[in-house]
């Protein structure tokens, strides 16, 4: 199925198109990994729903990105719990092994990471989400085993 | 009844309004900021608190509602105290260069700061910074200076209806953009600037060229451009005009205006006016003085009528020159020199559409009212893009969707396209069969009611399409079932008619449809005007066959009574019209040819014919602002007074009298004389006995000769609610016959191998006006061929390669430009840029039944020009 296709489906699911938009907006988004003007396009189109308003909704909400991302994208949380039981530690040792900054993408283009605020998992604090997976519990050795799974 | 207190102010209200509104009434004035009135209510900057007894917070006034027994205070410490919070944190981020920023002085942030304060700010931290964007070549943003009061957003979505901005980010990294993040991609109403109330989106025509309080002058004016005819103030100092802004409470614009309006006045400032007479000498254009130039007219004429008659002379008048204007062109042509040759641009399809409907239900039919349309349940559009075509009207097509009802558009429905359920795009030149097959199908639902014998004996004997046939047009039965449910269902309708319906073959036969959908559904009918006095020439008998007031000259009752007004005669016999001119020219039997204000060389279909015939002439005279393409062949040119330096009036497509004022003059203002004076002076060197001093003499005798304008002076006109005096039933009902072509046929649908070349007309410009005018043109800088990305396929093109059109009467090489709303095998060039209009390439034909055009071999070879 095209993803315009994909899309309008979707539409039909909700009273009115708008409904669709956040949702249609995540279905051009794993295409790329992030949203470009021709992706944001896309969508205006197979819903048509204006390009400014399509743009407004999607700079609104951080889970869209607005420029190119790596393959996966860690979303690592450093709120409080995850502060205290060393999540910055954690930041410090990506940075050490793939150079990896907060905001950054690897050189390879194999990760981006973005550090998040509370991800409502602080009972096994520190947390972090790659691509959709959800793992908890991080240590300086076990993140290292569950990232290398990525490609 | 509801009972409110404010500031101690009893209040009785019949229906429930907002605090703010309720105050409002009272005389009471609550400070707002993100409020405008007209806009929904967005309760967002928090300065419209008030205090309400029995709440325990402060209250928004503009969102909130009045309910009986309220007791409201607008103005105590408390309040003062949360006014001056709330700007305090608008100023945490706003940059405070008031001395370098263009609003200040007419700022509302800036006077109610100075209002409530705060003197001083507490925020220590930087302020946000995003550069201000030059790159768009109207709309300059600083977002800066932006206070997310939402008001350009609500405007450009809720009113305008275009959608092409919106805040994006989020928190204090929100800003205001269209979708590019750059430069705009939008109509350029400039309607967001109105409401901006900050320096945040700025004009860049008067950039850092004056402050509020420089503006010497205001003259309230109509729009120029097109015959909706909006209320405008022009703002002036030093005789240049600054802005052109709408206003509330001024016309029934009611504070928008479109892009030509606003933006498009330059053409008048752009010093390529022409500065003295010019005359052909030795083939060549010369300077003269008004004297030689006027006497060798006055000679010329005079010579040709004594030698060939009246007959040989003949006039073109102009739907952007004012009634006392044309009004004197056809007394010259028609009472002094004796001839009824006189026409304009308006017989392409303004003129036979309207006297074509009036033939069949009275004189007026299409005189109804604009501010109306937003009141009806359902549009049905053919033959134009209203929101193009005649804006502002266009505005309230978009309305009627907005209030829930339906809204129909017969062919491409360009900016009505987010508001229509779908689309009804038949082949061209197939809409006859579409509109018959509607026709047909409403037949079922609504009976005949006898009221118009004459067009329900016609439709008796209409053809209907049967399923086969109507499938040729690519519309199948069900969608003309949808498109007839939807027409019976609506009860105040309306019927928008445009160009393009009446511009083509049969046209009779269309317009019957379209007035026998509107008669069973029982609709108002309006009918696009392009210019914005073509309802004035018709008025003032710029017409071959009808004489000031609308009436017909061959009905010797009617001439008597205009000739005994006057004391003069007038032919009896109708004259030429603007396609029998260039006939008659080019035979030899026109000798000479009056051209104000009209550019008939680049406006008639087929330029090279035109130009053969113009050349024929003995005589030709051309009155314009300009230099234009028939100016240059001419063998005198005089130069007329623009619109911004006019006085007079204008009617418009509701036939509402308006004044134009004249905001220029001195030394400043052209060097043209005005268009009647010119008139009137020759007029008098033929033997006319009557002077006129002031334009308001031409005006009275246009009273006194027409019954349509009788008491209808300059000071009722003043206040813009002068109309017609119809009150939606005709004038004079036209019982008898009307002439259809064709009714019991059904033309053949073909499809040409090549594709036809369609008249594009831009919202960015207004015929061969606006392409002097810079700001329209940095929206729409040159000509291009707008194409479907199919076509483009075809023939190996895509967007910005040059291609090659061609057919036996012209080429042209152009940019393309991809448009995926337009249908395919269709080529759409707009008639406004020198050497590139679509007119020139196509071939036309005059109607039998009402004597306009119909385009006719319009189809083009398209190549793509290799370099
Ligand atoms: S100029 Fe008009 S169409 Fe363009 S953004 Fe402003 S309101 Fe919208
Ligand atoms: S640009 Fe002007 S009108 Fe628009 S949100 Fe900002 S301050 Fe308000
Ligand atoms: S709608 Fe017509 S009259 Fe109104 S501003 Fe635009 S061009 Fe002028
Ligand atoms: S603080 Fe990290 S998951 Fe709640
Ligand atoms: S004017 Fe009421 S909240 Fe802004």
């Amino acid at each position: 199925m095209d993803i315009v296709d994909e899309i309008r489906a979707l539409s039909g699911k909700y009273p009115d198109r708008r409904g669709a938009l956040l949702p249609a907006l995540y279905v051009v988004q794993k295409e790329a990994g992030w949203l470009s003007q021709e992706a944001l396009d896309t969508v205006s189109r197979a819903l048509n729903l204006p390009q400014a308003t399509v743009k407004g909704v999607a700079t609104f909400y951080s889970m869209y990105k607005h420029r190119p991302m790596g393959r996966h994208l860690i979303q690592l949380c450093t709120n409080v719990a995850c502060m205290i039981m060393g999540a910055e530690r954690l930041v410090d040792l990506l940075k050490e092994k793939y150079g990896l900054e907060p905001g950054g993408t690897t050189g390879d283009g194999r990760f981006s990471l973005v550090v998040m605020e509370c991800i409502g998992a602080c009972d096994r604090a520190p947390a972090m989400l790659v691509d959709t997976d959800f793992h908890a519990g991080l240590t300086a050795d076990n993140i290292f085993r569950i990232l290398e799974e990525y490609e | 009844m509801i009972k409110v207190t404010i500031d101690g102010r009893e209040i009785e209200l019949e229906h429930p309004v907002t605090v703010l509104e309720a105050a409002k009434q009272a005389g009471i004035a609550i400070p707002t900021l993100c409020y405008f009135e007209g806009l929904t209510p967005f309760g967002g900057c928090r300065l419209c608190l008030v205090e309400v007894e029995k709440l325990p917070k402060l209250q928004t006034s503009c969102t909130l509602m009045t309910a009986d027994g309220m007791v409201v205070r607008t103005e105590t410490d408390q309040i003062r105290a949360a006014r001056r919070s709330m700007l305090e944190f608008l100023l945490i981020n706003h940059p405070l260069d008031c001395p370098y920023c263009d609003k200040a002085g007419e700022c509302e942030l800036q006077d109610l700061v100075a209002r409530y304060g705060p003197e001083a700010g507490r925020f220590a931290e930087g302020k946000r910074r995003h550069p201000e964007s030059f790159d768009d070549p109207i709309i300059v943003r600083n977002m800066e200076r932006c206070v997310l009061c939402t008001r350009c957003v609500r405007m450009c979505n809720d009113l305008q209806g275009s959608y092409s901005i919106s805040v994006t980010g989020r928190g204090s990294h929100s800003f205001v953009e269209p979708f590019s993040g750059g430069r705009y991609d939008c109509e350029y109403c400039g309607n967001c600037l109105t409401v901006c109330p900050v320096g945040a989106i700025m004009s860049r025509l008067h950039r850092h060229s004056y402050r509020p309080w420089f503006v010497e002058k205001e003259t309230e004016t109509v729009c120029g451009f097109c015959g909706v005819g909006c209320s405008m103030v022009l703002q002036m100092r030093e005789n240049s005009i600054i802005r052109a802004i709408p206003r509330r409470g001024i016309g029934f614009n009611e504070g928008l205006l479109c892009v030509r309006g606003r933006f498009g006045y330059e053409y008048v400032e752009g010093g390529e006016e022409l500065t003295t007479p010019l005359m052909k000498v030795d083939g060549e254009l010369r300077q003269v003085s008004w004297e030689d130039a006027v006497s060798f007219v006055v000679k010329r004429l005079r010579e040709i009528r004594d030698e060939f008659g009246g007959g040989a002379v003949g006039a073109i008048a102009s739907g952007r020159c004012t009634n006392e204007d044309n009004y004197m062109l056809q007394k010259l042509v028609r009472f002094i020199l004796g001839s009824n040759n006189i026409d304009s641009a308006a017989r392409n399809y303004y003129a036979p559409a309207e006297l074509y409907l009036e033939r069949i239900f009275g004189q007026g039919i299409t005189a109804n009212l604009i501010s109306g349309i937003a009141n009806s349940d359902g549009v049905f559009v053919a033959g134009g893009d209203p929101t193009a075509i005649n804006p502002i009207l266009g505005l309230q097509v978009r309305s009627v969707w907005r209030s829930g009802g339906r809204v129909i558009v017969l062919g491409v429905p360009g900016g009505l396209k987010r508001f229509i359920p779908y689309e009804l795009t038949p082949v061209p030149y197939s809409e006859e069969i579409v509109l018959s097959a509607i026709v047909g199908r409403l037949l079922e639902d609504k009976p005949l009611r006898g009221e118009n014998a004459a067009l329900e004996a016609k439709l008796r004997s209409l053809r209907i399409p049967s399923d086969d046939e109507l499938g040729a047009t690519g519309v199948s039965s069900e969608d003309i079932v949808r498109v007839a449910g939807d027409l019976s269902s609506m009860t105040t309708p309306v019927v928008v008619i445009g160009p393009d319906v009446v511009q083509r073959k049969r046209a009779s036969k269309s317009l019957f449809l379209l007035g026998a959908i509107a008669y069973l559904t029982n609709a108002r009918i309006f009918l696009l005007a392009e210019r914005p006095n073509y309802q004035g020439l018709l008025d003032m008998g710029c017409l071959p066959e009808l004489l000031p007031g609308g009436r017909p000259v061959e009905l010797e009752m009617f001439r008597h009574k205009t000739e005994e007004a006057l004391g003069m005669k007038a032919p009896e016999e109708k004259g030429l019209n603007l396609f029998e001119m260039i006939e008659a020219a080019a035979a030899g039997r026109l000798k000479a040819l009056y051209v104000m204000g009209e550019n008939p060389l680049f406006n008639i279909p087929d330029s090279a014919k035109v130009e053969k015939a113009l050349e024929n002439l003995d005589l030709l005279v051309v009155q314009d602002v300009h230099l234009t393409e028939t100016a240059r062949i001419a063998d005198v040119v005089l130069p007329a007074t623009a619109w911004p330096e006019k006085e007079g009036t204008f009617t418009n497509l509701e036939r509402r009298l308006q004044r134009v004022r004249k905001a220029r003059r001195g030394k400043m203002a052209s060097y043209g004389r005005d268009d009647w004076k010119i008139l009137a002076d020759i007029a008098e060197r033929l033997g006319m006995t009557k002077t006129y001093h002031r334009v308001e003499d031409v005006w009275e005798e246009i009273m006194h000769v027409s019954a349509l304008h009788t008491g209808l002076g300059y000071e009722e006109i003043a206040g813009g609610s002068a109309l017609w005096p119809y009150y939606g039933e005709p004038l004079r009902g036209m019982e008898g016959d009307f002439p259809v072509e064709g009714l019991d046929e059904l033309p053949e649908v073909t499809v040409p191998e090549k594709p036809y070349l369609m008249i594009d007309r831009p919202l960015y410009h207004s015929g061969t006006f606006s392409r002097r005018s810079k700001a329209l043109l940095g929206i729409h800088p040159g000509p291009s061929l707008v194409i479907s990305p199919l076509l483009a396929e075809r023939h190996g093109l895509s967007d910005g390669d040059k291609a090659r059109i061609s057919n036996g009467r012209g080429v042209l090489e152009l940019k393309v430009k991809l448009d995926g709303d337009i249908p395919d095998n269709q080529v759409f060039l707009a008639n406004t840029f020198e050497g590139f209009g679509a007119m020139g390439l196509i071939g036309f034909g005059t109607d039998s039944v009402l004597g306009s055009i119909y385009i006719d071999d319009n189809t083009v070879r398209v190549e793509k020009v290799l370099r």
